[in-house]
């Protein structure tokens, strides 16, 4: 009885190594974004081009999408290998977060670089 | 289930494992599928936001004109959004907390029983509290 596996992708390693690398530099971004966020709430169309005119803002504001957004996605390629077992599905899901992640972080950073100029 | 195909494309006849409600809940299983859920939750999270934000760049002077009122619709909206918001933030400190105990797990460090458990419930704990917090200060703000 000869039992089929699927091929290994060989980037298991690198994107483990990537996720924890990642997490740890979240880790400040976060309590930075909390804090903003407290401040921001109250009015955020009101705040959010006054915020994004401070260049820390704006730096930080970019790290920190686009790092969770790379954590996230890495995250989210893991949940998909574990849970959706036909391999074509589960490569087109894989692709859809990348996808996504990419467009979303490109339109981010670009947003928050308008806001910054114009603010 | 038994005669269902296999991930491999392969005929399985094998008993299949128990499955998820099986089980009994305890703190290291509870604190790793909350972890996983909260992760997804808050990948949706940073895509809204992120969308949001763009949205809102190229909105600055619309956003000047649009009118507010206190109709029912309304309110219920602002209670779904306070309600998503709450959990977001919830999810946001619990993933911070269990993923800093994931961090030293990958050091090699504190995987006896004991460390497992209170450092969980810790994990739990400091979540909802850092919770409450950031929701009252965003509601004393807006009050004040």
């Amino acid at each position: 009885m000869k039992i089929k596996i699927a091929p290994s992708t060989k980037t298991g390693a690198h994107h483990w190594l990537m996720q924890r690398i990642s997490a740890i530099a979240l880790l400040p971004l976060i309590i930075w974004f909390v804090l903003s966020f407290v401040q921001i709430a109250e009015d955020p169309q009101g705040y959010l081009p006054v915020f994004f005119a401070y260049p820390l803002n704006a730096v930080l504001g970019i790290l920190m999408i686009t790092t969770s957004l790379y954590h996230g996605s890495l995250g989210m390629r893991v949940v998909i290998e574990d849970y959706i077992p036909n391999k074509t599905k589960m490569h087109f899901y894989i692709m859809l977060v990348n996808f996504t992640s990419i467009v979303t972080s490109v339109a981010a950073v670009i947003a928050i670089i308008r806001l910054h100029l114009i603010g | 289930m038994a005669n269902k195909k296999s991930a491999s494309g392969f005929k399985s006849q094998r008993p299949t494992s128990p499955h998820l409600q099986i089980y009994r809940w305890n703190v290291s299983s509870f604190t790793s599928i909350l972890h996983r859920l909260t992760g997804v939750a808050l990948f949706f999270s940073i895509l809204a936001l992120s969308w949001y934000i763009t949205y809102y760049t190229y909105q600055i002077n619309v956003a000047d004109t649009s009118e507010s009122c206190d109709c029912p619709l309304n309110q219920l909206i602002n209670y779904a959004f306070f309600a998503a918001g709450t959990f977001i933030t919830f999810a946001l400190y619990y993933h911070f907390c269990n993923g800093i105990r994931h961090l030293f797990w990958d050091l090699g460090k504190g995987f006896e029983k004991s460390t497992t458990r209170a450092t969980g419930l810790t994990a739990i704990a400091l979540a909802i509290i850092f919770t409450a917090l950031t929701i009252g200060a965003v509601v004393y703000f807006k009050m004040s």
